[in-house]
């Protein structure tokens, strides 16, 4: 009985959003850096090989491969050569890499500028709208189920583990609760956890987001970084930033251009890219940036056209003004040319 | 043995091999010395000859490059490589064997396609082991390690020839590499893993 309330008030919760949805002005919020935790407070996902042989259990193993190889979703959600495993390394367990267990237990964030709120799954929308320049699946499609019922998984199977109760299986909760997030009034967490981590402290777990670097010393110089990016990036990224391809797959992602993240998308901020780039580029970590060169890269990368925005209504000026007052390019001038004004075309999907 | 009589060995073996195999395209003469360890087919010999048949171009360019500016250290590939005088001729014999077909696999495994995998060195291959910051091996080189651009192709490569070249970037007999990044990543490999991943790749079909 106690389930079934739950399940009713979810789907209450549900509805409540999607009245909301109309006025909500941008999904895109910067997404949140924090100054670098130390290593033994990350939560450690548990191995894939503990996901049960259930229903449930299926739900996750798909969310785990659309996460990696998000390209069987290309022309109907995904509209760009793009994976969420791109941004968010080892499968988004990685800490300091946009881990999914981080936020799944940040969602529902409530925006006070708005008095509304997103679920988590209204996040994962977003990102197939910004990231994968595609068309977002419905909340209760099986590949955003799937998505969610993963970070639901490597979150709690984290929580557990932490709290010392790595006997208790992860248990198994519906779609509805899982697809509102970690950090719903009604999200059932085990005593001890609920305890340790209430809930104004769940959307702080440490490793959460990309994170922060200091402003650098010198303003980024798109310059300075095409030096970095030749020398650096290239080579597995391509001299024109289209990544590398073989036989149809798109091992290494492109950063820029048709098959890019688009304008919308939160690695086209700066600030974003630098933080990411600095904390988990190159792939196995055999070089270190400075954190002036990531800066640097990251406005060379962000420095080139990309697909267009998908808010973009035919006023560039306007759409600067109201969703791009931050550490980007679009609507600006780089060598002569107002970035947006070629953009490339958006929700490329069937 | 001397490495000059070795070397004259394997030219006349390689003039026998020609004589016995006209069904194959005509290397450029200056393929001519490579053929004798790598075959007319390019594919190689276990324990003496990687596969470089459908390598690359690229690729084969710069490894034999490295082999004469001393970045890969092998006494017979190096003097091997010094018998191409000028670019044109490393160009044109890479080109070669680039365009011969490396036998082909069914079943191309992409990462993503299993969840739960218990064979440690497909584990590794497909989902890396991120405590040692080790990525997946098919992020670089491909599903089923069939290559991607410069990343070279690893499946159904002599398993002798692997193993040997994960222990040469351990101990910098092989660099080279851009960033560093197979040196750094095979430097978290323990023999037991070489091992396992040289048996996995050679035996892909």
């Amino acid at each position: 009985m106690k389930k079934l309330s739950l399940i009713i008030s979810a789907g209450l919760l549900f509805t409540t959003f999607a009245n909301a949805e109309a006025n909500l002005p941008d999904r895109q919020t910067e997404l949140p850096a924090h100054a670098k935790a130390a290593s033994s407070e990350y939560l450690v996902p548990r191995d894939l090989a503990t996901i049960p042989n259930t229903e449930f259990g299926n739900k996750i193993k798909l969310g785990y491969s659309l996460f990696v190889n998000s390209q069987p979703m290309r022309g109907q959600y995904v509209g760009n050569e793009q994976n969420c495993a791109n941004c968010h390394m080892q499968a988004g367990m990685k800490a300091n890499s946009a881990p999914l267990w981080g936020a799944f237990m940040s969602y529902p964030a409530y925006r006070k500028k708005n008095d509304k709120v997103n679920t988590y799954a209204e996040r994962i929308q977003g990102c197939f709208k910004y990231s994968m320049n595609g068309v977002a699946p419905a909340v209760d499609s099986p590949e955003l189920v799937a998505l969610t019922a993963y970070s639901y998984w490597l979150a709690m199977g984290g929580l557990l583990d932490k709290y010392d109760m790595q006997s208790t299986p992860t248990p198994e909760m519906s779609d509805a609760v899982v697809q509102l997030g970690g950090k719903a009034d009604s999200f059932v967490l085990p005593e001890k956890i609920a305890a340790a981590l209430p809930i104004e402290q769940r959307n702080k777990l440490a490793g959460r987001g990309y994170p922060k670097l200091a402003k650098p010393a010198e303003t980024p110089s798109i310059a300075r970084g095409e030096m970095v990016y030749k020398q650096t990036c290239a080579n597995c990224h391509g001299d024109n930033g289209q990544g590398l391809k073989q036989d149809g797959v798109q091992s290494f992602p492109p950063l820029w251009g048709k098959d890019a993240f688009n304008w919308g998308a939160g690695m086209h901020r700066i600030n974003t890219a630098a933080y990411f780039i600095y904390e988990n580029m190159p792939l196995g970590k055999s070089v270190q940036l400075s954190k002036q060169q990531a800066w640097d890269v990251a406005a060379f990368m962000n420095s080139h056209e990309r697909p267009q925005d998908p808010r973009f209504s035919g006023d560039l000026k306007a759409n600067q003004e109201q969703y791009h007052n931050h550490q980007g390019y679009y609507g600006k001038s780089v060598n002569g040319k107002v970035l947006g004004v070629h953009a490339f075309p958006v929700k490329t999907v069937n | 043995m001397p490495i000059k009589k070795f070397i004259h060995r394997l030219i006349g073996f390689s003039a026998l091999l020609l004589s016995a195999t006209p069904a194959f395209a005509t290397p450029p003469p200056a393929a001519m010395v490579c053929v004798s360890c790598h075959g007319m087919n390019g594919l190689g010999n276990p324990n003496l000859a990687p596969m470089i048949a459908g390598m690359d171009e690229n690729y084969l360019v710069e490894q034999i490059n490295n082999f004469k500016n001393g970045q890969r250290k092998n006494p017979l590939m190096t003097s091997m490589a010094m018998t191409l005088p000028t670019p044109e001729a490393v160009q044109q014999v890479s080109a070669f064997f680039a365009a011969l077909p490396a036998p082909a696999i069914s079943n191309i495994e992409k990462r993503g396609d299993n969840v739960i995998i218990t064979d440690p060195a497909q584990k590794l291959i497909y989902q890396g082991d991120w405590d040692r910051n080790i990525p997946a091996c098919a992020t670089c080189h491909g599903p089923s390690g069939l290559g991607v651009d410069h990343f070279p192709r690893l499946a159904s490569q002599h398993a002798d020839y692997i193993s040997q070249q994960l222990t040469a970037w351990q101990t910098k007999q092989r660099s080279g590499d851009h960033n560093n990044v197979m040196a750094t990543i095979a430097q978290q490999l323990t023999a037991t893993e070489i091992q396992q991943l040289a048996q996995y790749f050679a035996t892909m079909k």
